[in-house]
């Protein structure tokens, strides 16, 4: 698994949009204060990277808590470069106590919430 | 005086630095290779794993000051000591979630081992 993950033969193309994963869970999420208080977070830790220009954070539905995207965060900024410098120094951080894994994530699958 | 809202939680960020449990995975955590979505979720399973076994084995199972939920009233045992400590009470939690993420790791991932540690629950009272 590790390998797996490490693996750099195909590289992944760089994005304006990051996905984050590993560090909210489905009931915290259907909590209405703190899905705002992580939103918030999140949003304030990115900003210091550059501008976003928006985020998604999918939430349980329907009583489905295995909808889609739900458990990751999706940032998009502004720029490319702010993108690769927030995904270099969010992953492996701690959030809620939980390690933070990050990678790129295409825009066109962002914008139609293709999660 | 309006002070800010009262939060459920301080800011949940922490530093790279402190983050033991880890340092001592040595997992990727940021990934630049091409991977499906099946392929990253089942990732991040694993690593949660991994990094709950590694927070068992160094008793690193208490949360940081403003993330901490209250306390249930105490409990004691026969001998007047107590039984449901904030020791107890997190490792237990951490437990609990690692049963649940390694039942769906066994199921999503084809040859999924369990951390060598697990022992897998004695069925109680359900």
């Amino acid at each position: 698994m590790a390998m797996m993950a490490g693996t750099t033969s195909v590289d992944l193309e760089a994005s304006r949009v990051l996905q984050l994963l590993n560090m909210v869970t489905a009931d915290e999420l259907l909590d209405p204060e703190e899905y705002d208080e992580i939103c918030e977070d999140i949003r304030d830790e990115c900003q210091k990277f550059g501008s976003l220009v928006d985020m998604k954070v999918p939430r349980p539905s329907g009583g489905s808590r295995q909808a889609a995207g739900v458990g990751k965060i999706f940032v998009r900024f502004e720029t490319q470069e702010s993108a690769s410098n927030a995904l270099r120094s969010l992953a492996g951080r701690k959030f809620a106590d939980r390690t933070v894994v990050c990678t790129y994530f295409s825009e066109e699958n962002y914008e139609v919430g293709a999660f | 005086p309006d002070g800010p809202k009262k939060r459920k939680k301080k800011n949940r960020w922490g530093d790279q630095t402190d983050n033991k449990a880890a340092g001592l995975m040595g997992l990727p955590t940021a990934i630049f290779a091409t991977m499906t979505s099946e392929q990253l979720e089942a990732y991040a399973l694993h690593l949660r794993i991994e990094e709950i076994s590694q927070k068992l084995r160094i008793n690193d199972v208490v949360p940081a000051d403003g993330d901490r939920s209250p306390s249930p009233p105490p409990q004691y045992d026969n001998f007047g000591r107590r039984v449901n400590t904030r020791e107890y009470r997190y490792r237990k939690r951490l437990e609990d979630e690692r049963h649940k993420l390694i039942d769906k790791a066994m199921k999503a991932i084809p040859n999924y081992h369990p951390p060598s540690d697990y022992r897998r629950p004695t069925k109680t009272q359900e």
